[in-house]
């Protein structure tokens, strides 16, 4: 774990031009549409923070996993390097979360209506993104056209838990009041659940070649 | 030709009994008798009214005497004073509705419209017509004069359940509804071969699982096709972006994302490996889109929302006869095919081996 997090900062270029992806996204869109109502916003946050864990988590499986692959499976067990993996990759999604909520915080001049229950959704579908993100981009590095793949793969597998995280972040946003926001909740968490363990289940018979 | 029909083993025949089975019962056996239609919409208390009752399926002429009755929220039935049968399917029915009626409220009450013979049993519109309150309610013509449920005639016989809106569509259960269910069937199948295959490694529950796997996206697409010409007559359109129609779209997504990922791999064992996990991983997605995002907004589909599906008086026994037959013609037509499937894979890596 220590070590991943040390070959990670090494390799910190890949996660800063992640981020500055996302705030020159965020600056062009609003650039174009101008004032956003809340359903809009909202529903762009999750696109943008899509693509960017898209982008960063494709690449933290890609280019020095590809090479370094032989080391790596000498040295680690599977199981602990997917769960390094998960973690860090949370976190980095969790940075890149903040980041863009204060921008467009920054940009439309308001703050979300209920920072708690909005920082709750984000966390628990940012988990489920993780996980299905890693997995998938664990199996499409075995494929020549890695990241055409890697978005066919991921996108259709990722609508449940978007979806649950929009309706959580429009609740949140008070576009409507839903009495139900704790089930959701349960929900995510019971799908994350599932998830991660699947995750960490299958990693290790992927990797093995 | 004899040869080749001694090479099927029975079950195939089975399947092929059932489906035919299937076709020449789900298409013939015709629909209970029912009420199409019938104006006006909606009467006052006291009034008298004339009802035109178009039905369908009835036998109105040439059945002995015929009644038309209006059934209370309580159960209770008011009966037409006369009818004038002018056809087949279309009578007009006099009744008098008293005043007082029993728990009506401001809006008034729904009343069901039934009429019965001795030749159809009874055809209802349920809940169709509304009884306004009275403005004068004086207790003359009282609700007095009411019959009970048992006064109404029945008929045994095999009929599909007749409801409006659906008509003739309810039959779609034994192809839209089954084949789905034939899909998911399948689809368990093949994560046991894609378990196996991970347990055992051998490449013959790999080609079983893909091949499985392949016929199950055939039958979605079908299931969707059908879903989507019972739309646009239930529901005017081929697509609405109704959520239980754009999850099974994903659905499919999914499932060729999966072939696309087998055809991306050249390398024998960790395509094997691989789509086996993408296999069971799809799955429980696919479980999660089913079972839990349908319940975040309501739906039009069958099913969701009120609408009617698999329950209660919908799915009758006459409807089950057909149906569950069906489930398991359609889940050993798929392994049939899947066999096919199976056996060109197996021949095409025996060749490309041998080269």
């Amino acid at each position: 774990m220590r070590k991943e997090i040390s070959n990670d900062l090494r390799g910190k270029f890949g996660f800063t031009a992640s981020l500055l992806y996302l705030v020159t996204i965020v600056f062009v869109v609003y650039k174009m549409i101008g004032e956003m109502n809340p359903a809009v916003k909202s529903a762009f946050f999750w696109v943008i923070i899509l693509f960017t864990a898209i982008n960063f988590v494709s690449q933290s499986f890609s280019t020095h996993m590809k090479k370094r692959k032989i080391y790596l499976y000498q040295l680690y067990d599977p199981t602990e390097l997917i769960i390094s993996r998960l973690i860090l990759n949370f976190l980095k999604l969790m940075i890149a979360g903040l980041v863009l909520v204060l921008i467009q915080a920054a940009f439309t001049n308001s703050m979300v209506k209920d920072p708690l229950l909005f920082l709750t959704g984000f966390l628990l579908a940012s988990v489920g993104i993780v996980s299905i993100l890693s997995l998938v981009a664990s199996i499409s590095i075995y494929s020549k056209e890695q990241t055409g793949l890697m978005t066919i793969l991921a996108l259709p597998l990722l609508i449940p838990v978007l979806l649950l995280a929009m309706r959580i972040s429009l609740v949140s946003e008070r576009m409507f009041v839903d009495s139900s926001v704790s089930n959701y909740l349960m929900m995510l968490t019971g799908i994350d659940l599932l998830l991660v363990t699947l995750v960490i289940v299958f990693f290790p018979i992927v990797w093995k070649s | 030709m004899k040869q080749l029909l001694y090479q099927l083993s029975w079950w195939k025949y089975l399947s092929i009994c059932i489906i035919l089975y299937v076709l020449i019962a789900g298409f013939l056996i015709p629909l209970k008798p029912g009420i199409y239609s019938f104006t006006p919409a909606l009467a006052t208390e006291g009034e008298d009214v004339s009802l035109k009752i178009t039905g369908y399926n009835t036998h109105f002429e040439s059945s002995g005497e015929t009644n038309a009755w209006l059934k209370m929220p309580d159960d209770r039935l008011i009966k037409a004073d006369s009818i004038v049968i002018k056809d087949e399917v279309n009578l007009e029915a006099y009744f008098s509705i008293p005043n007082n009626l029993p728990d009506i409220s401001n809006s008034g009450i729904l009343a069901t419209i039934i009429v019965d013979n001795e030749k159809d049993g009874y055809a209802i519109y349920p809940q169709g017509f509304r009884v306004r309150k009275g403005t004068v309610v004086s207790s003359e013509n009282a609700f007095q004069d009411f019959y009970e449920l048992s006064e109404i005639r029945h008929v045994d016989g095999i009929a599909f359940p007749f409801r409006n809106i659906l008509y003739e569509t309810i039959r779609n259960t034994f192809f839209h509804v089954a084949i789905w269910f034939a899909m998911f069937l399948l689809l368990v199948i093949s994560c046991f071969y894609s378990i196996r295959y991970l347990r055992l490694g051998s490449y013959i529950d790999d080609l079983k699982s893909s091949s499985l796997t392949t016929v199950a996206i055939y039958f979605g697409m079908a299931g969707i096709i059908t879903g989507s010409i019972w739309a646009k007559f239930t529901w005017g359109t081929f697509w609405t972006s109704d959520i239980k129609l754009n999850m099974s779209a994903i659905a499919l997504l999914i499932y060729l994302a999966y072939l696309v990922l087998r055809n991306s791999i050249s390398d024998v064992d960790s395509k094997a490996r691989i789509s086996a996990v993408y296999n069971l991983f799809a799955f429980v997605c696919l479980m999660i889109l089913v079972m839990v995002i349908p319940r975040l907004t309501d739906s039009l589909h069958p099913g969701n929302g009120g609408n009617p599906a698999l329950g209660g008086e919908d799915l009758d026994n006459t409807l089950r006869m057909v149906f569950y037959p069906a489930i398991i013609a359609y889940t050993l037509l798929g392994i049939w095919m899947a066999q096919l499937f199976y056996r060109y894979k197996r021949l095409k890596m025996k060749i490309k081996l041998k080269e």
